[in-house]
């Protein structure tokens, strides 16, 4: 089901034997046009089935998420573990470019099939690993979870209100971090390679991909300052005035850095409130000289948002020159003007009737766009046109390896 | 991979010999080339002192009498180690044309200036294309560069309430969750990352360089993909879990010894429920129907957070961790910064932290970055450099100009020399 791509990575062959974890990596492989099969288990990845549904029949494989990170992908079946399917996975991986994989440290090198294994078939592969805590260390065989991942790499401390528990971000972000990490190192190894003929083992902790993300605006500030960051509800300790503020008819964002903004923000709250305390000299400059003066300004925007309606803080505000933003749903995201105006969104045919819409291009080449070639695979979709038509196999054999519950 | 393997002191890198430009400000647009010049390319940041980033915008908390210090920023060594500093007037025609002599010798061109202002200066992507044919032009901005609301201005927090994951995510009595990190900043920076290169990767089998542009608000959609696709196809507005998930139970985030401390637990298929329900001394609960299958347990969710959060509000944060770890159950502490850099064992066995040098400090610490790159270690060069800190290496040993020509870009303003400042005492 996936046609032919025009994007950037046409040309390129990438295996994919990945969970949850790893599965946005190998799509946005797929979607920038590389030729990514991805390698399930006989039966069936069980991530097919992980809720919410699409068609909330149990035994459908409809899972918005498998949908969603499974895109411009082939698939095929394969149990690596007898010797008949390591040779085939073998055979694959010698007109292979990368290799992604989330097994648990050890696994694939317990079946001869480790980085060492597959660089003397092809010593351009990439192996890509995706694993919880990476392939070394202490704890690199401690169990984990998107939400177990989010806390030992420090998002879940500084995430929400000051007084609730720690809390986590919706759509498993822990494996989306990993994954992108992982995508950009697969390229950065694969242009090495090309340049060298040498391909190289790439360790991607998922712990380390959320401590990265988390912390890029905290440790450098805690080591000077001693202040170790925390959860302070919608507001950033740097950044003042910043928020959500209530309007007529629901929530705005508002975040100012530079001084520039500040002082378009005081004239609007004295033009329109008569306010003359906002326009006093002290609080102009960089944040840090608002800083003792939060909520004094919390209490000013408040008295400008709240005679307004969301879209009308909006783009007056914007119209100023102030990042004023609504604070939106789901169903507000799905009919954004802005997005519509793009058309962002995409539709794609799905193979067992029905449309489904999609989050689009994330970025837009000029020469080689991105684009959604198919709908994820069904179980073992293309096992007869990668093992018929591409390693040769006959009918006979193919039947063979069926019966003998290899694919 | 042994620890020592992260930070060599030599050794090849993977994006040696590539050279990437940028006209940044803020973290979106900056964190890229940081990236690239930790896995080896040279990254020239030209600057401005009309405009600086806002990132240098910092006043040191410890020495705030000593005002702005730009080169101090604990966010620009973040965001910004390890690459070259000029600085240039781009309302300067000579500004400029210096500018292009720079891009003229460089593969990538990485800017998020607001909408319209590099082909306002001279420096869009068909002025470049003429000079560097095979020049790989990379955009960054919050809402891309068509649509009604291209020219509207906003901040990585802005596009978390924007794009609906701080709706989405939180408890379900709070309207909006956000994070102290300004996540969609690192989205848009990792997904720019990976498409600029794809366009090498293009670039390196065809000669073909190309134009790029990315929307912040669209890859922070991207990350929520499957959350947009349930509201797209079906018009429900996907529920807050908080903690919760749809297919582990019991999972959430429990009190702990200690103020503010934390332990997240997922407990993930029946055979771990039986392992978790020994650990917590509560052995009757496996033959407990209502904890008898996922589905009977999720009905019973918030008697059993109740119950594990009287297990845990006794114990130490890293002891509940390691125990139920022992038991082979999914476990770990809401870590802060400080638990994190200073007494992570597995981070700490891997090498992450990195040590940074710094011309004004002497060391950092920075948060390693995980590209996990084995064969060609990353490693993240000088931090704390001023603007126009290499104007004379870039201007005199790149371009090949005179000291006398640079003298004179100095006196009619193109160039803009190195800006100095005070350390705070330690």
């Amino acid at each position: 089901m996936t046609a032919a791509g025009t994007g950037a990575l046409c040309g390129r062959r990438i295996l994919e034997l990945a969970d949850p974890s790893g599965a946005y990596c190998g799509k946005l492989l797929a979607d920038m046009g590389a030729d990514v099969i991805k390698i399930e288990r006989v039966g069936g990845d069980p991530a097919r089935r992980i809720p919410p549904l699409w068609r909330n029949e149990a035994s459908e494989d409809t899972s918005f998420a498998f949908l969603y990170t499974n895109t411009s992908k082939r698939g095929i079946t394969l149990n690596l573990e007898p010797p008949a399917g390591r040779d085939l996975f073998l055979q694959l991986v010698r007109k292979a470019d990368v290799v992604i994989e989330t097994f648990e440290p050890g696994y694939l090198n317990a079946l001869g099939v480790g980085y060492e294994a597959l660089a003397r078939l092809n010593s351009r592969i990439v192996l890509t690993s995706i694993t919880a805590f990476g392939q070394t260390g202490p704890q690199c065989h401690y169990r984990s979870s998107d939400l177990v991942a989010s806390a030992l790499g420090g998002a879940l401390y500084v995430i929400g209100e000051e007084n609730d528990p720690p809390v986590t971000l919706a759509g498993s972000q822990a494996h989306v971090s990993a994954s992108t990490f992982a995508a950009s190192s697969s390229l950065v190894a694969l242009l090495h390679a090309s340049r060298t003929g040498r391909g190289q083992h790439v360790d991607v902790s998922i712990q380390e991909a959320v401590t990265a993300v988390t912390h890029i605006c905290g440790v450098g500030k805690w080591l000077d300052d001693g202040i170790i960051p925390k959860r302070r509800g919608t507001s950033l300790f740097a950044s003042v005035p910043s928020g959500a503020y209530p309007c007529k008819d629901g929530l705005v964002y508002l975040m100012v850095n530079r001084p520039l903004h500040w002082k378009a923000l005081a004239d609007w709250i004295h033009e329109e409130t008569g306010n003359e305390e906002v326009l006093d000299p002290m609080f102009e400059g960089p944040s840090s000289r608002r800083q003792e003066h939060r909520e004094l300004i919390d209490l000013f925007i408040c008295e400008l948002t709240q005679r307004f309606t969301v879209s009308e803080v909006y783009h007056e505000g914007q119209r100023r020159h102030i990042a004023f933003t609504p604070v939106n749903s789901a169903a507000a995201v799905a009919r954004d003007p802005q997005l519509e105006a793009r058309a962002y969104f995409v539709s794609l045919a799905h193979p067992e009737g029905g449309h489904l819409r999609y989050p689009g291009a994330p970025y837009r080449h000029s020469r080689t766009p991105w684009s959604l070639r198919g709908s994820a695979p069904g179980v073992g979709e293309h096992n007869e046109e990668v093992y018929r038509g591409e390693l040769g196999l006959s009918a006979e054999q193919l039947g063979a390896l069926r019966d003998h519950g290899v694919i | 991979m042994a620890s020592s393997e992260r930070a060599p002191a030599g050794g090849a890198q993977a994006l040696q010999g590539l050279r990437v430009v940028e006209f940044t400000s803020g973290m979106a647009g900056p964190w890229i080339g940081r990236l690239m010049a930790y896995c080896g390319a040279e990254v020239i940041k030209i600057e401005s002192q009309q405009r600086p980033s806002v990132v240098r915008l910092y006043v040191s908390p410890r020495a705030p009498e000593l005002g702005v210090q730009a080169a101090l920023s604990p966010w620009f060594t973040d965001w910004d180690a390890g690459k070259r500093f000029v600085a240039l007037d781009l309302t300067r025609p000579e500004g400029v044309a210096l500018a292009r002599r720079i891009v003229a010798v460089s593969d990538v061109l990485v800017e998020n200036y607001s909408s319209g202002v590099m082909e306002k200066l001279g420096l869009g992507y068909e002025d470049l294309e003429r000079i560097r044919p095979d020049l790989v032009y990379f955009s960054s901005s919050g809402y891309g560069d068509t649509g009604p609301c291209r020219r509207y201005v906003s901040w990585g927090s802005n596009i978390e309430a924007m794009s609906g994951l701080a709706t989405l995510s939180g408890f379900p009595e709070r309207a909006c969750t956000l994070t102290q990190f300004a996540y969609p900043d690192a989205q848009s920076a990792l997904h720019g990352l990976f498409a600029v290169l794809c366009a090498l990767d293009h670039r390196s089998r065809t000669g073909e360089g190309q134009r790029i542009t990315l929307s912040q608000l669209e890859a922070t959609v991207c990350v929520l993909g499957p959350l947009l696709m349930q509201q797209l196809a079906r018009g429900e507005e996907p529920p807050r879990l908080g903690n919760a998930s749809l297919s582990a139970a019991p999972q959430g985030c429990y009190p702990c010894r200690g103020e503010d401390r934390w332990c997240a637990i997922t407990v993930e298929g029946d055979a771990a429920w039986q392992r978790f329900c020994e650990v917590v001394e509560r052995p009757e609960w496996k033959e407990d129907p209502r904890f008898a299958s996922l589905t009977a347990r999720l009905g019973h969710r918030a008697e059993l957070d109740a119950a594990i959060s009287q297990w845990t509000r006794t114990r130490d944060a890293y002891e509940v961790m390691h125990t139920l770890q022992r038991a082979g159950i999914a476990a770990g502490v809401a870590q802060t910064a400080e638990d994190e850099f200073r007494h992570d064992a597995q981070l700490k066995a891997r090498g992450f932290i990195e040590e940074v040098e710094h011309l004004a400090k002497g060391h950092v610490l920075a948060p390693g970055i995980p590209l996990g790159l084995t064969g060609t270690p990353g490693r993240t060069g000088r931090a704390g450099a001023a603007m126009g800190q290499d104007n004379d290496y870039v201007f005199g040993e790149l371009l090949g100009m005179s000291p006398d020509e640079i003298r004179s870009a100095v006196l009619v303003g193109a160039i803009e020399p190195a800006a100095t400042e005070r350390a705070p005492a330690p």
